[in-house]
């Protein structure tokens, strides 16, 4: 335990430049996730085939072990955080797609005849009605694909990346456990630390209408 | 609230390009890629700090690349720029080379050798070998009157290897090999960490493990080494390298690598290695001491 | 290409033990998982969903849903010290990690009961038993399969990590061939864990349907997780 603390003590400044770094890593694959899984999410509520191919594949994609991706991303783009990141790009897409798809369809019927009513173009209910109706999903699935995009990055380091999850390996590898400690913990805050803020965001949305 | 949301998908896109854009600055940054042991590690942040203290460069450390094998890839592929690396690794066939246990040979086909086939310059050694080394506890060398790998013979089918995760899948100097040339095989294998091999050989985990002869452990656990009395294992001298790219880009850094060459002899690194792995110590900070210790550093 | 496949061909048959033992190794670490998971799980979900004591609920969740949310790879570094390496430490860390699927979704489903069928079961004279086994959890069936179906493919990916402490399995593969960069092992051994974890949710997921159609219940929603 003292040992932890030394540790801690002593290399604080660079657990904090991890951090950053890990925290990097997962906005960035979180930010590409949304600019791609919004739309896809929206197409997908438009067309019932194309939507359930694109449910399939990002389903798919899902089920890949992290490790396994993150090799084979490895192996085509090289050691280095840009393969994290199209890695977490990569899992941050189902929980995104699908929260947005599910939001989309959700919205009443009632409330888009009421908008096709006023004379609404189909361009102008879907801004308008059905994504503000639908942000709280697509909220929950910012949530949860950030929780999972800061598990994942934790294996960062087996390809090259950094954040907390040089700690945890320098810790297995080296045999110390302060070491350890100090990338498990920190990286385990992070995750539940995103899913509380997120959450509250959600609700905040959710019920402030 | 739609508000507080646009502006958090705003901070989020604002964020999310400042910092795809200071990712694109990596002209000048040098990496340096590391194995999984604390030796290359402490190595490899020497270097950052020489190099960033005498240079405007950056460095940036990528540490517990699974093995030499993949340091030299990364290498090979410009992904990292410079490691450490052990003379005995020619052996694994990454280029047609001369069976021998020299010394000096095996060191100049390393160094020709690589800069042919994988455009690095592997530089004179820092001063100092790490070669594998079976070992087992005091107890079991005294009880079983170990003191020569071959002694292990008899025992070996009921005794449990602990090895690295390379091992046992090396060719010229990998556990095939060596079943041939000693005609020993273990009753089980076990890959694990390197850094696991000592706890587990002194607690009674293993009954024997192939350990590195340069750490620090294998005093402090009071552990034993076997001599390796049919030469199996070649020299494994370490050198730093770097690709022959970045070096002729910045020619600076030939100098500032010269630093370490020959300066560092075993017992020194098998004292850093003891602040690592006994004193629990990060390499950062036992690599700034050293340097100002020694006056490379102000 | 045709050499590239027989050079490959030629590298499965020569390491076929060692893909053999791995392969065996990742299911029966996996199984053993998500057994013990389902054995605890189960029970508690279910022993949850039936009880009036909110705080109890909201205590367990709370527990469950922190294991979930951290980090599995944080997970196992942490029991490491504790629980050393090896397969059992390994087994347990990934035991933990599949109780929170499991268990929500148990206890959702057997909240998704209608109440008014569990009244005329207890009108009919089933007992608290009889009513548990035979109306509920053929009803509550839906979900759990889909909380197995989710877990077990959790499991299968996060048991790639347990070779980081000796537990053997298709990580195995992977490391051993980024060791020596022998990129057919790496790639076999990703593959392979790749393709069981499609083929246990596939499998799982027609029994998952299966079961539905059998009980006419709405399937759950899965809890999405990454593999």
């Amino acid at each position: 335990m003292e040992l932890f603390i030394r540790y801690i003590g002593e290399n604080w400044a660079d657990l904090l430049v991890l951090t950053y770094q890990h925290i990097v890593m997962v906005l960035l694959g979180l930010a590409l996730a949304l600019a791609a899984g919004v739309p896809l999410g929206i197409a997908a509520s438009r067309h019932r085939t194309l939507g359930k191919v694109i449910l399939t594949v990002a389903n798919i994609i899902q089920v890949f072990p992290s490790l396994a991706l993150l090799v084979l991303l490895m192996i085509v783009f090289g050691l280095g955080s840009t393969t994290v990141v199209i890695g977490l790009f990569l899992y941050s897409l189902l929980p995104v797609i699908r929260n947005t798809y599910v939001g989309l369809t959700q919205v009443s019927p009632t409330l888009l005849e009421a908008g096709r009513g006023v004379g609404m173009s189909p361009m102008q209910i879907l801004i308008n009605v059905q994504l503000p109706l639908a942000l709280p999903f697509i909220l929950t699935g910012i949530r949860v694909a950030a929780v999972i995009a800061i598990g994942v990055a934790t294996i960062a380091p087996l390809v090259g990346g950094s954040g907390l999850g040089r700690e945890i390996y320098a810790g297995i590898n080296m045999d110390n456990p302060a070491r350890l400690y100090a990338g498990a913990i920190p990286a385990a805050l992070l995750a539940l630390l995103a899913d509380l803020a997120l959450g509250r965001l959600h609700r905040t949305v959710k019920f402030g209408k | 609230m739609r508000h507080q949301v646009k502006y958090f998908m705003l901070a989020l896109a604002a964020f999310a390009m400042a910092a795809l854009l200071s990712g694109c600055s990596q002209g000048n940054t040098i990496r340096i890629g590391t194995q999984t042991f604390s030796e290359p590690k402490i190595l490899a942040q020497m270097y950052r700090l020489l190099i960033e203290d005498r240079t405007d460069l950056k460095v940036e450390v990528m540490p517990d690349l699974a093995t030499s094998s993949v340091v030299l890839d990364a290498i090979k592929n410009n992904d990292i720029q410079m490691g450490t690396l052990y003379t005995g690794i020619i052996f694994d066939n990454y280029f047609p080379f001369e069976m021998t246990k020299d010394r000096g040979q095996v060191l100049k086909q390393a160094q020709a050798g690589f800069d042919q086939y994988y455009g690095l310059k592997w530089y004179d050694p820092y001063g100092f070998e790490n070669t594998y080394a079976f070992t087992v506890r005091k107890e079991l060398a005294e009880q079983e009157h170990l003191q020569k790998i071959s002694d292990v013979r008899p025992k070996a089918a009921s005794m449990r290897l602990g090895v690295d995760t390379s091992w046992l899948e090396r060719e010229g100097d990998g556990y095939p090999a060596f079943q041939k040339t000693y005609g020993i095989t273990f009753g089980k294998t076990y890959p694990m960490e390197v850094a696991l091999v000592y706890n587990a050989v002194a607690s009674q985990k293993m009954d024997i493990v192939l350990a590195y002869s340069t750490d620090a452990r294998l005093k402090e656990y009071g552990l034993v080494t076997l001599e390796d009395d049919q030469h199996f294992f070649p020299p494994y001298d370490a050198s730093p390298v770097i690709g022959k790219q970045v070096l002729s880009e910045h020619p600076e850094l030939n100098e500032i690598i010269g630093l370490l060459v020959g300066k560092i002899d075993a017992e020194t690194m098998i004292a850093l290695n003891y602040e690592v792995d006994v004193n629990k110590r990060n390499e950062k900070k036992v690599a700034e001491e050293y340097l100002r210790k020694i006056g490379l550093l102000k | 290409m045709s050499a590239w496949l027989a050079n490959y061909a030629a590298f499965l048959s020569d390491r076929q033990a060692d893909i053999w033992t791995a392969l065996r190794e990742h299911i029966v670490i996996c199984l053993i998982a998500v057994l013990f998971g389902a054995v605890i799980a189960i029970p508690v979900g279910m022993l949850l969903a039936g009880n009036r004591k909110g705080w109890l609920n909201g205590l367990v969740f709370t527990i469950a849903n922190i294991l979930q949310t951290v980090p599995s790879l944080a997970l196992l570094a942490i029991l490491i010290p504790v629980l050393g390496i090896g397969r059992t430490p390994a087994i347990f860390a990934l035991f933990l990690y599949s109780l929170m699927p499991i268990m929500r979704n148990t206890f959702a489903g057997f909240q998704a009961v209608d109440p008014n069928v569990i009244e005329a079961a207890r009108g009919m004279g089933y007992s608290t038993a009889q009513r548990l086994l035979q109306i509920q959890l053929p009803l509550a069936f839906p979900y759990i399969m889909s909380g197995l179906r989710v877990t077990t493919v959790y499991i299968i990916s996060w048991a790639t990590l347990a070779t980081l402490i000796g537990a053997g399995g298709l990580g195995q593969l992977i490391f051993s061939g980024m060791g020596v960069n022998k990129k057919e092992l790496i790639v076999t051994g990703a593959l392979l864990a790749v393709l069981l974890a499609l083929l246990a949710d596939f499998v799982l997921g027609l029994a998952e349907k299966w079961v539905t159609v059998r009980t006419k219940s709405a399937p759950a929603a899965g809890t999405e997780t990454a593999g």
